[in-house]
């Protein structure tokens, strides 16, 4: 009993944990231009497959090259760590290509939305030609040096989801203290409060933007890789569901805010857990419920500032 | 009119100015805010920039940060035209803007408001001894260090945005309207603060309300009306002019 109890804590927490990953990926855009970045669900699918490729995964038959893979295994954590930078830097094409174009011209806020849902589908498109549209599972041997599961409080857990709430909490603890404490993390706040005021100060704020982004597709990246390697890359269009449920946090934690993300993200999570195994499907009108309920009690989210704040 | 007092800048009023503007035209769209203006602040000089709402001295102040862009007419600097470089760099040059409405970041410390001021220096002892001295310029602010800077009062956000600006080390610092808001007694205290600046060489052109309150410490005044130079001459001058003091003093 208590291990099925533990287990569906973690469970939640784990989940929570990168919905947290995918809410603060668009918080960081958000806070810094003021609107969602579309493309994020997409660039999460990229994360996932840039693992799979990184740790020596092969394509399918049914991709552009079958059976070919990267010249090199690495161990899952290298692996993760690249593909977040390499996804990180995927975002920053995607503001060169669907926002900055846009931004020079002065357009209205909503074109972005437009733009950048075109630029995911561009790069879930191509994810598809180059892989297939397939799922794609790690090898089991993806993480080798770790066991099974966990003995913890007398309660077997499953150490996969262990190591994802780990990683997330370090990420999320990482970017709370790169904002707070750092330089260049106040100067990116400090555009996201009054992006004039900063520029008289200095700081270069498409300098900082570009950051915003390419922090934000890290994220997404990290996200994508950890939801492959702990169940599996389900299909190109696997970040498109996650982007949704970051969207519902974001929104459910207070848009724009830092803490109401990972707080949002918690609770989502876990309440998605909570829901049994056999009445999965669900799940996510759940989560929908909760967050229709939250706004109606709350219309600024669960942490969310008097007006729409940033970061 | 003078010169330089003090450290800093050490030219006569021969030398080259420090900033130039030259028949600066700025538009919002169809309204033309400043139309021709001509301005020179020599190094070490106070000058204060009068006029009506309106007038164009907000306008001015952008326009020499790169904040709007220049229709037409040159910005100098140092003798160097500078017309529409990018705001980084102006602030690179060495103009400091503390601006309308102190605009401070609300949502960060005192001590992190003033290290972002510093934000383009590396020089690590040079900031922490310029930090060590906005703190002795503004006392208040030195008890508040840890404080959310929007949790100030209306004057010590004064204090603080002016303490910023300073914290870049600016060779010219624009201001706009340091008064706005402030209590009369406060009003007195950062003219006092700023005419010790003046004292300590630092130049600097003023955007002011309160002309009264300027005059009595800058070296020069120019009065602007719609967008343009109405009247301009020694502070002590215009504060006996009585047109002037007719149109503007009487209010401020």
């Amino acid at each position: 009993m208590i291990d099925a109890v533990l287990q569906t804590l973690l469970n939640g927490a784990a989940s929570g944990g990168v919905y947290a990953l995918v809410a603060l990926g668009y918080t960081l855009v958000f806070s810094v231009l003021g609107v969602i970045n579309f493309a994020l669900g997409a660039l999460f699918s990229l994360g996932g497959y840039v693992t799979y490729l990184l740790m020596g995964g092969r394509i399918s038959a049914n991709g552009a090259l079958p059976g070919w893979g990267l010249p090199l295994g690495l161990p899952f954590t290298p692996a993760l760590l690249l593909a977040a930078l390499l996804t990180g830097l995927a975002s920053l094409l995607v503001e060169r290509l669907a926002f900055a174009p846009l931004r020079r011209r002065g357009a209205e806020p909503l074109l972005y939305l437009i733009t950048s849902l075109g630029a995911g589908l561009v790069l879930v498109n191509l994810l598809q030609m180059l892989m297939g549209a397939e799922g794609y599972a790690f090898p089991a041997t993806a993480l080798a040096g770790l066991p099974d599961a966990l003995q913890v409080a007398g309660a077997r857990i499953r150490s996969v989801q262990v190591l994802l709430l780990a990683v997330c909490t370090a990420a999320v603890i990482a970017l709370t203290l790169w904002l707070e404490r750092s330089r260049s993390g106040r100067a990116l706040k400090a555009v996201a409060e009054d992006a004039t005021t900063a520029r008289l100060l200095g700081i270069d704020s498409e300098a900082m933007l570009r950051l915003a982004f390419l922090l934000s597709g890290a994220l997404a990246g990290l996200g994508g890789g950890l939801i492959g390697v702990s169940i599996s890359l389900p299909g190109p269009y696997m970040g498109i569901g996650y982007g949704l449920k970051g969207l519902a946090v974001l929104v459910l934690g207070g848009l724009g805010s830092v803490p109401g993300a990972i707080a949002g993200g918690l609770l989502m999570g876990l309440a998605e857990a909570l829901v049994p195994a056999d009445a999965s499907g669900w799940r996510d009108a759940l989560a929908f419920a909760i967050l229709f309920l939250v706004l109606l009690l709350r219309p600024r989210g669960l942490l969310g500032r008097r007006q729409v704040e940033k970061v | 009119m003078s010169a330089a007092h003090g450290i800093g800048a050490g030219a006569g009023p021969a030398a080259t100015p420090l900033l130039e503007l030259q028949g600066l035209v700025v538009r919002y769209g169809a309204v033309t805010a400043v139309r021709g203006l001509d301005l020179q602040v020599r190094p070490g000089e106070l000058v204060t920039l009068l006029g009506a709402n309106g007038a164009g001295k907000t306008t001015t102040l952008r326009a020499i940060s790169s904040l709007v862009p220049v229709a037409a007419g040159r910005v100098l600097w140092q003798g160097v035209e500078r017309t529409g470089c990018r705001t980084e760099t102006t602030v690179r040059l060495g103009i400091g803007h503390c601006p309308e409405g102190r605009r401070v970041l609300s949502r960060q410390s005192v001590a992190a408001n003033l290290e972002l001021g510093a934000w383009l220096r590396r020089d690590r002892d040079g900031i922490a001894a310029d930090r060590e001295r906005c703190y002795t310029l503004f006392p208040r602010l030195a008890e508040r260090r840890h404080q959310l800077a929007g949790t100030l009062s209306g004057g010590e956000q004064q204090m603080l945005a002016i303490a910023r600006a300073l914290m870049g080390r600016p060779t010219l610092l624009l201001l706009d309207e340091p008064s706005l808001g402030l209590a009369p007694k406060l009003v007195a205290e950062v003219m006092a603060t700023l005419a010790e600046l003046h004292r300590g060489g630092l130049t600097m052109l003023l955007v002011e309300q309160n002309a009264a309150a300027a005059l009595e410490i800058a070296d020069r005044g120019v009065v602007l009306e719609s967008g343009a130079v109405q009247l301009e001459g020694p502070a002590a001058t215009l504060r006996a002019d009585a047109a002037l003091r007719d149109s503007y003093l009487g209010a401020g």
